[in-house]
């Protein structure tokens, strides 16, 4: 069995799932989001951040047993409060053999995958069907727009969107909010349409755009180059979800709006 | 728990009951410290009286109280209820300087000197009230007519006595003058007799704890006051007379009072004046003595937002969820408590101590986080610090230089805290405790004995802190697996780096800061952190006993320490350690209480919990919190509110004994150190304590700030 690249490894996080959850960050993404907050999570290799607080490496080899017993020491803690394990990135499928043993391995803990969507469809299926909760994203639907802001084809993504809501695994989607490019009304709206309906769909969850998304890129020699207006306010009109009795949700702070609302189902 | 605190949870999560208008405008003066302006009474001089009359010690204290009641000026603001404002700045000597210097000559004084850092039994002087207490005294005092000593000193305690019921009397008669009929016919009441409602229990608690300050004394704690303040609120609420609205309004106002003179009180920092309240836990019985007064209190505290009192709070691991989440909005607020202890651990290490079970399961904390017995401890709970990174570094240069392993640096590390403890404590075999009239009136046994509390009471252990001990355990670990495992660093080089003060030696400095195991990573590191406290257990037993009936207990808090031994004192030319196997340069702060050093990567909180977890705090029983620092942006729902509540009860859940949680934003506290004028009511905890961020000296403030950077 391969070793996986953990970027990260954070316990105690409060917007990955149900009750206390430690969140592995999975190293390597296939998709190029021009607001990538975690820009050190997309290489598939271990990697140098420099910084006034000292170089680091990015990224550690474990074998899926030491990361299994590490997460398990924490087991009893996880569970007494609902809470488990939610397995992020990067995105997790590209290491999903490795993922899928870690898995096998900390059953019955409460596991969230966190993904692009963006896999194979036998690998989609075969993690997902392996989890208690997805948290799929789903960025923009129009092809064109999803290429040219991610560097990557959505269909693969929709078409694993499509199986997961006929699959009756619980998932919840996750909608990053760009300004100018997530958050349209005409997005908003063909996500909406989308989502909406699906019987296993928890909910739909905002995460409104990081102000310190190109935070880190300095540190990588990296750039940041987003080809959208960061300082533009939000469009947080979620009236196409509210309509259709969808339940929603923005995450984190919110100056502008309340943190939690519910439509009308 | 019972039927009437399942009701209790309901309320508790709905907003303050009460209209706040008439405390508003009195918690706005408290801020603003507006009572400075009622401080114009003179210092009364005693020396020249005391001198003139031939005073003994004990006479002069006891003179000391009541020149001190007989000077103050009562004060009545309009809208108050409670009553009692300090206008005598502070407290004048007994003895001239030289006088002083000749009487303490070759003993040892704790601090300032006057008795500190222990609680009274509120609860014995609140049912018997002061004449009762008086009764008690004249009764011992025909008992032991043929004992001198103990004629003297309940003469003195007596003498006392009538000065805070004249004192009393004359606010009684302010009050009459101004009409507050009200507050006259309270003061009629108590503190002379007991009182019968929660209002004349907090009046009468309001003056006599205000006294022991007069006296000279410090970190004065306010102990469990949800268990000997709940009789009168359960018969307010029975009678009808009060409903829980009434009683938060009233426990609030009660709270902004303690914030009247505060500034005055003696602290190391602004705020450090250890008025630390205990809510929960058990009775002595064993049963749960959460009731409707522990909520009362958590919501007042949440309303009044002030650093006075300390809210402490006794959990296990069964403790309701709903109650920790009531306690986690108080942390919200950002004022650094409540600070948890854990009755699963606490109880049976003090038994393990020696402390009878009735009495252990009555523990509170005395100022910052000491376990003390109320009314049964004279217990000298931070007689001084082991510093652990000073043993591991001098066990690890002595150890190389004799060519030896792993284990012959532990066996060398075991001796250094040894040698330490022995040091902190031999001062302390000479201790020198002044006589206290007043105070010893408020403690199990002194009348009734006839022995001035400073002759010692049940509990008279001394504590030792073993400070920064994440540091000292992760130089360990870094030592362990570069110099004796990989071989990555040599023995040599590790040393010319640390002497350098890592300048030309970045590559080690960056391995040691960055690869080597880190304590609260819960790794490779927390065997050391574990052995380092068995070290200072055993050290503390080896001790034998300090020479007043007590033993010495090791404790895992560091007060200033983590400053103190990485800088040393103010005016200290040297700093006492340089650069550490950790990789922290020299001057760099160690970590407080029990936190991941500085340069600590970790996952999060759950990972430092689990690190601390190692310690066995059977062996470990002086207090000193886990301190856990979360970003403001965990409360911003009430689901993640939710999760913290559950994190506390992971804290109990993992047999931790103590936990602090600090709400810190970094932008926030820079900002504050650098418009000081805009964030005046930024309240942090630095240590065992809530202080204003503003009101610290700069060095505590970028302790802070550093500490922020690392929000887990």
């Amino acid at each position: 069995m391969q070793d996986g690249l953990v970027a990260d490894i954070r316990d105690f996080t409060l917007h990955d799932g149900p009750g206390i959850r430690t969140t592995v960050f999975l190293k390597g993404c296939p998709l190029r989001c021009q607001w990538c907050h975690n820009p050190e999570m997309i290489s598939c290799e271990p990697q140098c951040m420099r910084s006034p607080a000292g170089d680091r490496t990015v990224g550690r080899w474990y074998s899926a047993f030491d990361l299994a017993s590490m997460l398990l020491s924490q087991a009893e803690i996880l569970r007494a409060s609902g809470g488990g394990v939610t397995f992020s990135g990067g995105e997790p499928l590209m290491q999903s053999q490795f993922v899928a043993e870690v898995i096998e391995r900390i059953r019955p803990l409460h596991v969230v995958l966190d993904t692009s969507g963006y896999a194979s469809p036998e690998v989609f299926r075969h993690v997902a069907s392996l989890a208690n909760l997805i948290y799929f994203d789903l960025k923009l639907i129009d092809p064109e727009e999803h290429r040219r802001y991610t560097d990557a084809d959505n269909r693969v993504i929709l078409e694993n969107y499509r199986w997961l809501a006929a699959s009756g695994i619980p998932f919840v989607a996750r909608v990053p909010l760009v300004p100018g490019v997530t958050d349209t009304p005409q997005n908003l709206e063909r996500i909406a349409e989308t989502v909406c309906g699906s019987p296993n769909l928890q909910g739909v969850e905002f995460l409104p755009y990081n102000r310190a998304a190109g935070g880190k890129y300095a540190a990588l020699s990296m750039e940041f180059r987003p080809a959208y207006d960061q300082k533009r306010a939000l469009n947080l009109d979620f009236r196409a979800f509210a309509e259709r009795g969808c339940r929603f949700r923005i995450l984190g702070p919110s100056p502008a709006v309340p943190a939690e609302h519910s439509g009308d189902g | 728990m019972s039927e009437s605190a399942n009701s209790a949870c309901e309320t508790a999560r709905a907003e303050v009951m009460f209209d706040t208008r008439r405390l508003d405008a009195m918690k706005k003066r408290a801020r603003g410290r507006e009572q400075k302006r009622y401080r114009t009474t003179p210092i009364p001089d005693l020396v020249s009286e005391c001198d003139g009359e031939g005073l003994s010690w004990p006479r002069r204290a006891a003179r000391l109280v009541c020149r001190m009641c007989e000077s103050e000026r009562p004060v009545i603001e309009p809208e108050e209820r409670i009553v009692f404002t300090r206008t005598i700045t502070s407290v004048p000597p007994v003895y001239t300087a030289e006088a002083w210097a000749e009487r303490t000559a070759g003993r040892t004084l704790h601090e300032l000197g006057p008795i500190s850092n222990i609680c009274a039994d509120w609860g014995l002087v609140l049912n018997q009230g002061l004449l009762g207490r008086r009764q008690a005294a004249a009764e011992a005092q025909q008992r032991m007519s043929a004992d001198e000593d103990a004629v003297e000193f309940l003469a003195c305690a007596e003498e006392t006595i009538d000065a805070v019921l004249a004192l009393a009397a004359r606010y009684e008669a302010e009050a009459r003058r101004l009409g507050r009929e009200d507050i006259a016919d309270r003061l009629a009441r108590v503190p002379a007799y007991p009182p019968r409602t929660l209002h004349e229990a907090l009046q009468m608690l309001r003056l006599l704890h205000a006294v022991v300050w007069m006296g000279g004394h410090y970190h004065v704690g306010l102990g469990r006051f949800d268990q000997y303040m709940w009789p009168y609120l359960q018969a307010d609420l029975a009678s009808g007379r009060l409903d829980m609205a009434g009683a938060e309004e009233l426990v609030a106002e009660f709270f902004i009072s303690l914030n009247k003179d505060s500034d005055l009180y003696p602290g190391v920092q602004q705020g450090d004046n250890g008025q630390s309240l205990m809510l929960g836990g058990v009775r002595p019985d064993g049963s749960s003595g959460i009731n409707e007064l522990t909520y009362v209190v958590l919501r007042a505290a949440l309303y009044t937002a002030l650093i006075d009192p300390k809210i402490n709070l006794r959990i296990s691991r069964d403790t309701d969820l709903d109650l920790l989440r009531v306690a986690s909005q108080l942390t919200r607020q950002g004022l650094g408590f409540p600070q948890y202890s854990n009755d699963d651990v606490v109880i049976p290490a003090l038994v393990a101590h020696g402390y009878h079970l009735e009495d252990a399961r009555n523990y509170t904390v005395a100022a910052c986080w000491e376990f003390i017995i109320p009314g049964e401890g004279m217990e000298v709970v931070n007689i001084g610090a082991v510093s652990f990174p000073l043993a591991v570094d001098r066990a690890i240069r002595a150890g190389f230089a004799a060519g030896e392993g792993m284990d012959g640096v532990l066996e060398r590390v075991r001796r250094e805290v040894q040698m330490q403890a022995a040091a902190v404590a031999e001062p302390y075999r000479r201790l020198l405790l002044p006589p206290a009239p007043y105070y010893s009136i408020v403690m199990n046994g002194c009348l009734e004995r006839g022995r001035d509390l400073s002759g010692g009471l049940r509990y008279n252990n001394f504590g030792i802190h073993g400070a920064a001990a994440a540091n000292g355990a992760d130089a360990l670990a870094a030592t362990e697996q570069f110099v004796f495992g990989d071989g990555s660093i040599r023995a040599e080089q590790l040393l010319q780096a640390l002497d350098a003060n890592f300048e030309g030696f970045e590559p080690v400095r960056m391995q040691l800061s960055n690869v080597a195991p880190k304590v609260g990573q819960n790794g490779a590191a927390n065997k050391y952190l574990r052995f380092l406290y068995q070290c200072l257990a055993e050290a503390c037993a080896a001790l034998d006993g300090n020479g007043r009936g007590g033993h010495f207990r090791a404790g895992s808090g560091s007060a200033m320490y983590y400053v103190w031994l990485a800088r040393g004192k103010p005016g200290d030319g040297e700093f006492p350690i340089g650069a550490t196997a950790e990789g922290r340069r020299a001057g760099e702060f160690f970590s407080a209480n029990l936190a991941p050093a500085l340069n600590a990567r970790v996952p999060g909180p759950i990972s430092v919990l689990q690190s601390f977890a190692t310690i066995d705090y059977n062996q470990v029983c002086n207090g000193g919190p886990i301190t856990v620092e979360l970003s403001d942006t965990v409360f911003r729902d009430t689901e993640s509110l939710t999760k913290c509540a559950m994190l506390v009860r992971a804290f109990a859940q993992l047999g931790c004994q103590q936990l602090q949680l600090n709400t810190i934003n970094a932008d926030r506290l820079m900002e504050a150190k650098a418009h000081p004028e805009m964030h005046r009511n930024l309240i942090v905890r630095v240590w065992g304590w809530s202080g204003y961020f503003c009101e610290l000296a700069p060095e505590y403030q970028d302790h802070v700030i550093a500490r922020s950077l690392y929000l887990v």
